[in-house]
């Protein structure tokens, strides 16, 4: 039977934190994960991360897995693939599958760190093909370049639910409309903003009331449900689709830890049956740890930060730190962790909804209840300001741990201050050089530049434009409100792709000047589509 | 066809060598190396299986290896994970009806076999 010093099950963002953390400390360190590839879900995830600098804000999830893995292998840290675990024994032995092959291994200490598993829901005709969890459709488009279907419908609206339904869209799927059951959106605003403005519809309180199709899925129909969660009769609404795309949650896989005879609690707030662990992840069992969503649903930037801290602590455990500097490092780390865990969409905060943000502003309703902020709220909100000439206007509405904007301008125009969950603040008698780089950095894609009097009755509007095919100079299309709606005739004046936005496109459209603060989207006319566009 | 030919965060999807297999008798194509169920879903495939009981068609559910809905017989060996089992060339792929039985040689098999023998004969003391 092997030994090692530290054994760690998961690769993920959280496993892998944890075993670079213990290899610099000189640990003997082996990961095993039942994927042919390391990195969990980070490669699937295709967005710019929220948070700031130190949580790798406004990079995108597969460049921090690129990262993870070269840092993984610089610190020796020795990964087996396609291995399953399928025991943990209190002794911190572990049971793993290799092909048709099962082993015994030895370790001085475990982390598992096995994330979670999509839940589902059950109702008629929840069980056809067709019907996908929305992991599913991220491993499907993000990581095999297949497109899940053509038409889809969405079921939740947590971050999972809007992030991948904006994926959807950048696959060239259709996305038919968010549907969740709670009354209001339940993920970041800035997220369903992006959906609403493509003209994606939400229905909030309403549910699936059935999937239609014989041996897979060829329509769906839903309906708006009562507060005791009932359909209403006359409310349905039928959608032809081949797809319906489940993001309801996720559940901790915590069963090894079950199995090891650690303590458990099912806490609804962490997503179910979670460990009893300390801050550094340890459990009930000496020398057993965990760390990452296996110990409380959160999301990849703290699973990271919370495997280094268990990587730090495992490490001082096995008398591998000097206490003194595992306690300055794990200080630092708790730091960066708290900054994640502020905000209204903390953990702590989960299943509440304010009234207004930490700044006294209202919180918009519209927003929880359709997905934009209306023309009238979006006036509430301190980055959005009237100025002569290009200004950015940041419709940034909810308290949530991201800085990326401020760091970006080097003008000094936006101001969030040292509590990153602040909203940003456009500076009054800054000068913007429209260089764009806020626009790109902006993780929830909630910044514009406007120059509302361009001349001859126009303004210009540029926003981020994460599609295919990039419209060229010239191209004739139409204005689309925060809503989705077409409200005016737009042409593209200019198109920025430099490697600094990484893939965010600021296009430039030219709108009538009372659409300035109104229009946020371009779509192009369907001739133009075909004959102007580039790629 | 479902395939993406461009991504506008992704680029050019990176895809293995494009080989000929086998589902159901009929001769598809596929990139090596990619899981099974993906080239099913790029040609159009949505039935992976049918259940024992009620004879319901089930597909691709998780795509990671969970919920074990995509299981089909892969070379003749049944409940074989398609989301998980990378396309070789020339692989057979067929529809899996129900709970396909262990190969009575497999040593899974034999130990099974033993098991109920045990309980029978237990239950008839």
């Amino acid at each position: 039977m092997n030994r090692h010093d530290l054994i760690v099950i998961g690769a993920g963002p959280s496993g892998l934190s944890a075993a670079i953390e213990a290899a610099h400390a000189g640990m003997d360190v082996v990961v095993f994960d039942e994927n042919a590839r390391p990195g969990g879900q980070l490669f699937k995830q295709i967005h710019k991360f929220f948070g700031s600098k130190e949580h790798h804000a406004k990079v995108r999830g597969f460049r921090i897995g690129d990262e993870l893995l070269k840092e993984a292998d610089a610190a020796g840290v020795r990964v087996e693939l396609d291995s399953s675990v399928l025991g943990l024994y209190p002794d911190r032995e572990v049971v793993v599958r290799h092909g048709d092959e099962v082993f015994h291994a030895k370790g001085d200490a475990v982390l598992v760190a096995t994330g979670a598993s999509e839940n589902t829901l059950g109702f008629p005709g929840w069980t056809l093909p067709g019907v996908i969890g929305a992991g599913a459709a991220q491993t499907m488009m993000n990581l095999h370049g297949v497109r899940p279907g053509d038409r889809v419908l969405m079921l939740g609206s947590g971050n999972v639910g809007l992030v991948v339904g904006f994926q959807l869209l950048q696959a060239g799927c259709e996305v038919v409309g968010v549907v969740d059951a709670a009354p209001r959106v339940g993920g970041y605003g800035v997220h369903a903003a992006k959906l609403a403005r493509c003209g994606v519809p939400f229905y909030l309180s309403h549910t699936i009331v059935s999937a239609e199709g014989s041996d897979h899925v060829t329509g769906v129909t839903i309906g708006e449900v009562d507060r005791s969660w009932q359909i209403v009769p006359g409310t349905e609404r039928h959608f032809d689709v081949d797809t319906i795309c489940v993001a309801v949650g996720l559940s901790p896989m915590s069963q090894l830890l079950d199995m090891a005879g650690c303590d458990m609690v099912d806490d609804p707030k962490r997503g179910g049956l979670v460990p009893v662990c300390d801050e550094s992840g340890a459990t009930s069992v000496a020398g057993i740890f965990a760390s990452g969503d296996v110990s409380g649903i959160e999301e990849a930037s703290s699973a990271m930060i919370e495997g280094r801290i268990s990587g730090a602590a495992i490490a001082d455990y096995l008398g591998y730190l000097e206490h003194e500097g595992e306690t300055r490092r794990v200080g630092e780390l708790e730091g960066s962790l708290d900054a994640l865990r502020q905000g209204m969409f903390a953990p702590k905060n989960r299943g509440t909804v304010p009234e207004r943000t930490e700044e006294g502003c209202p919180v918009s309703m519209n927003l929880l209840e359709h997905g934009f902020l209306s023309d009238d709220e979006v006036l509430a909100y301190p980055g959005v300001t009237h100025a002569k000439g290009v200004h950015a206007v940041i419709e940034c509405s909810q308290n949530i741990p991201c800085n990326p904007c401020q760091d970006a301008c080097r003008k000094g125009c936006i101001s969030i201050g040292k509590n990153i969950t602040s909203l940003p603040v456009v500076v009054g008698d800054a000068a913007c050089v429209a260089c764009g780089m806020c626009v790109a950095s902006c993780p929830g894609q909630a910044i514009f530049l406007v120059d509302e009097d361009a001349g001859d009755g126009f303004a210009t509007v540029t926003l981020p434009y994460e599609f295919l095919p990039v419209p060229s100079v010239g191209t004739r299309g139409r204005g689309l409100s925060r809503s989705g709606e077409e409200i005016c005739d737009a042409v593209v004046e200019s198109v920025r792709c430099v490697s600094a936005f990484d893939h965010t496109n600021l296009l430039t459209m030219r709108v009538p000047e009372d659409c300035a603060m109104r229009a946020r989207f371009f779509r192009p006319a369907p001739a133009d589509a075909d004959e102007e566009a580039v790629s | 066809m479902s395939r993406i030919a461009e991504h506008p965060i992704l680029g050019t999807p990176e895809r293995g060598r494009l080989v000929t297999f086998s589902y159901d008798g009929r001769e598809l194509q596929g990139y090596e190396g990619e899981p099974i169920a993906m080239a099913l879903h790029a040609a159009g495939v949505m039935v992976h299986r049918y259940t024992a009981k009620r004879h319901e068609a089930r597909g691709v559910f998780c795509a990671i290896g969970r919920c074990t809905d995509c299981v089909m017989v892969v070379d003749g060996r049944p409940n074989v994970r398609t989301c998980m089992t990378p396309l070789a060339a020339g692989m057979d792929v067929r529809t899996q009806d129900g709970i396909e039985p262990l190969d009575p040689d497999d040593p899974r098999a034999v130990r099974l076999a033993s098991m109920v023998t045990d309980a029978a004969e237990r239950g008839g003391e």
